[in-house]
């Protein structure tokens, strides 16, 4: 366990560099200048001069090379730096901004067990039924519509027509119940499918056969033995789409102005706010990286196959 | 796994019954509230640093002078008077007697130099835009201010948002500033609102409402459908598409106001072909204006004649350009170009232009589609570039003949920030490359001119000059939006410079 976790540590030392090096690389190529945002070029009279000598100052003009290497080396003393637009630490704001970002993830994933735990393991055993090829459609739609659509077509009925929920912001619990659900159903289509064909498969195991045979009654076996069964390979796919959750709650949170790190994100992106858009790609990195590690280790508790194999071999 | 499942629909249910309880809480009895959507997050409220000027929109601060909305004139505001001296380098600034701080702090002579000072410390474009070497506070209600140069629309900068003014010794700008506005802060949540509360120590007229949500959202269709569930009174910037179903419904009303944003379409004068002014006036007697207002900002835009509209003190009389395909072949003509086989063509050269336009204003690469049609018309092939950062590329790169772009030309009620960004060999935003010795002129004398008669003077002179000389077109000027709850906003306005948001007059039914 601890030589695992050692190992994954040295991984992500040299995963945080790889992906800060690359995105720190690919922000400076891209258009965009900050020099121009903080002098505020659009409303305010500036001379050329004015432009270049203040991108002297902020190093904009040194080789990429050493402008990374400044920010490595604040960022190994734990300094994510300070924003070009507010001055506050970069931390800070993004620590402000996750509680928020959090929650939505959460209510999402709660959403999305809601919604594909029982429609998946519903066509499993129903197999090719009228609910198989509901489950089917909809997984289809839930790929193909984008979220942004999905949440302005929920945000019509269920706040402007229906008034159940406030349209946007983050002031009760019940504003976090439509961007949740909008997320929620973008991803639940795909674990529906994968739930089904992951439960047909250990539904026809031997192990499911044999504890058929010894008379256990139907329930128990789906439950306690193959719906376990079927759960890793879902787990594994969790780990992989935990990118497009992060892209949409991004979405999400900017469609209900939701104050969350995603939203914060995407304005600093429009101005080009290079510190704010450096730290939030650490800390999703970190986020990836936490989460694909804790699914690794999950294995050996939702698989039975995988217990029992480590354990023979380890004795 | 049976118990799972109560657990997780026993926790579901309770999020629901949750959240149903905490929403009941706010019906407080006939208290005055309204609520505003704004299209811009912002997650700070420094007052003296943020270029969202959300601080100064929401009634929370306040400048030493402001623009009247009707005369388009600067002013007082917390100063009372001023006077300039030696061309504008140095000023007498006399503030208002008896205002106090949000919390308290008098607003003297010395609290507003220290705010002044900060300013300018943190913000480098307040530093180049005031250009100030020293602030003196006299006495108690006098400031001397010296300006590093002849320096005449300093007090027209003073407008500016950033350079409210706010007690710097209460610290915490970027959550918490204290003002002199009407309205103060009562909680910031950034990125998504502020509630604020009336100031009942406020030193004019005290606010008409108890207290206001200012909340942001980007999302142009999801701030109508706000407005329509209920959810917000005033929104900003509605979607244009949504205009006509907001009208439809009862008691909405849609606002549209003439701002002082100009769509243009700038030439760039280095390229070979756009030396000729006879091309230049050729491709804008192709701009189709009117189809243009009527069919991408589906009329809330007026034909635009110059850079600055006909409501600013300073706008000149535009000349009447004659427009249409008729025209602009007689000025082909002119500079030595006929229609050969359908090309418009000069020496066997057909005249292929590239034309840069970027999506982050989404009315301008609509405006090129327009365009390049007409112009083909005519046999001129348009070809259509988009790029991200129109300010970057157009400086960075002169492979490009037309551009679109927008621009506010007066945003603090005087001329001389446009002209000089865009006209002056020196100016930032100069992408038509302009080097007329006469226009530098004229815009070398409006800045070192006080008196305002003569600086519009001046300004009309140097507007003409572009106009005469077709530096640049201009095609429109978009109006802004607003869409508001007629039944039950009252007081409401939508000024042009869109500082002044929430005032103090501003009221529900």
């Amino acid at each position: 366990m601890f030589r695992i976790i050692g190992r994954r540590l040295l991984e992500v030392v040299l995963f945080i560099l790889f992906v800060t090096f690359f995105s720190f690389l690919f922000l400076r190529l891209a258009p965009g200048d900050p020099a121009l945002t903080i002098l505020n070029v659009d409303e305010l009279n500036v001379s050329q001069e004015q432009v270049e000598a203040l991108r002297e100052d902020m190093g904009f003009n040194d080789p990429l090379l050493v402008q990374y290497g400044k920010w490595l080396l604040e960022f190994i003393q734990l300094d994510f730096g300070n924003s070009y637009i507010t001055s506050q630490p970069v931390a800070e704001m993004l620590l402000t901004g996750l509680p928020a970002t959090l929650e939505l993830t959460i209510g999402s994933l709660i959403v999305m067990l809601l919604v594909a735990i029982p429609l998946g393991s519903l066509s499993a055993l129903y197999k090719d039924s009228w609910i198989d090829h509901i489950s089917r459609y909809f997984s289809i739609i839930g790929a193909a519509v984008p979220s942004f659509w999905l949440g302005l077509i929920l945000i019509d009925m269920f706040a402007v027509r229906l008034s159940w929920f406030p349209t946007m912001g983050r002031d009760s619990l019940l504003s976090l119940i439509l961007p949740s659900v909008t997320l929620g159903l973008a991803i639940a289509g795909v674990y529906v499918r994968l739930l089904r064909s992951s439960l047909l498969d250990s539904l026809g195991q031997e192990f499911v056969r044999a504890a058929r045979a010894r008379g256990i009654s139907e329930s128990r076996i789906f439950f306690s033995h193959a719906f376990r069964y079927s759960l890793p390979p879902v787990i594994t796919v969790f780990g992989v789409s935990l990118g497009s959750l992060i892209g949409g709650v991004v979405v999400v949170e900017v469609l209900f102005a939701y104050p969350g790190v995603g939203k914060l994100v995407v304005d600093s992106i429009r101005q080009r706010d290079y510190p704010l858009i450096q730290g939030y790609i650490v800390l999703m990195a970190a986020i990836v990286f936490v989460v694909n590690t804790l699914v690794d280790l999950s294995y050996r508790y939702v698989n039975p196959e995988l217990r029992l194999k480590k354990g023979t071999s380890a004795r | 796994m049976k118990k799972l499942w109560m657990k997780v629909l026993g926790v579901a249910g309770l999020i629901v019954l949750l959240a149903a309880c905490t929403n009941n809480a706010d019906s407080e009895g006939d208290k005055k509230h309204l609520t505003f959507v704004y299209n811009f997050a912002t997650n700070s409220l420094d007052p003296n640093v943020d270029s969202s000027y959300v601080p100064l929109r929401a009634g929370m601060t306040e400048t030493l002078v402001r623009l009247n909305e009707e005369t388009l004139k600067i002013e007082p505001w917390l100063a009372e008077s001023w006077e300039g001296t030696n061309e504008g380098r140095e000023w007498t600034i006399k503030l208002r007697e008896g205002i106090k701080f949000q919390n308290g702090e008098p607003m003297d002579a010395a609290a507003v130099k220290a705010s002044l000072e900060r300013s300018l410390k943190d913000n480098v474009a307040i530093q180049n835009a005031l250009k100030i070497d020293t602030i003196e506070a006299i006495d108690d209600r006098t400031l001397q201010v010296t300006n590093t140069q002849a320096f005449p629309e300093f007090v027209s900068e003073l407008v500016n948002p950033n350079v409210s003014i706010i007690d710097v010794e209460a610290g915490d700008f970027v959550n918490n500033p204290i003002g002199t506005g009407p309205f103060k802060l009562e909680s910031f949540t950034p990125g998504s609102k502020l509630e604020l509360v009336r100031n009942e120590d406020y030193w004019d007229e005290k606010a008409k409402l108890d207290s206001v949500t200012f909340s942001f959202n980007e999302d142009a269709n999801a701030r109508s459908l706000a407005l329509e569930s209920g959810d917000a009174d005033v929104v900003f910037r509605p979607e244009t598409e949504s205009i006509e179903s907001l009208e439809a419904k009862d008691g909405i009303k849609v606002e549209s106001t003439e701002t002082f944003r100009v769509h243009q379409m700038t030439m760039n004068m280095e390229r070979e072909e756009l030396k000729d002014v006879n091309v230049r006036k050729a491709l804008d007697a192709l701009i189709n204006r009117d189809e243009i207002a009527d069919s991408v900002l589906l009329g809330y835009a007026q034909p635009a004649k110059g850079p600055f509209p006909d409501s600013l003190p300073f706008a000149p009389s535009y000349s009447d350009h004659e427009t249409g395909e008729d025209v602009a072949k007689d000025y082909l003509e002119k500079a030595g170009y006929s229609l050969v086989d359908g090309k418009m063509q000069k020496d066997g050269e057909p005249l292929e232009l590239t034309m840069l336009t970027y999506s982050a204003r989404a009315d301008l690469p609509l405006i090129a589609q327009i365009f390049q049609s007409d112009a083909k018309k005519l046999g001129i092939e348009v070809e259509l570039r988009q790029i991200e950062i129109p300010e970057e590329y157009m400086a960075a790169n002169r492979d490009w003949d037309l551009a679109t772009y927008s621009n506010l030309t007066a945003p603090r009620g005087d001329a001389g920030y446009y002209l000089n960004a865009t006209y002056h060999p020196d100016g930032a935003l100069n992408f038509s490359g302009a080097d007329e010795p006469e226009l530098t002129k004229i815009i070398d004398e409006l800045n070192v001119t006080v008196d305002t008669d003569k600086r519009a003077e001046l300004a009309e002179a140097a507007a003409n000059y572009v106009d005469e000389n077709q530096i640049n077109s201009f095609v429109i000027y978009p109006d802004t939006l607003v869409a508001y709850d007629e039944t039950k906003v009252k007081n409401w306005v939508t000024t042009r410079s869109e500082y002044y948001m929430i005032t103090n007059q501003l009221d529900v039914k």
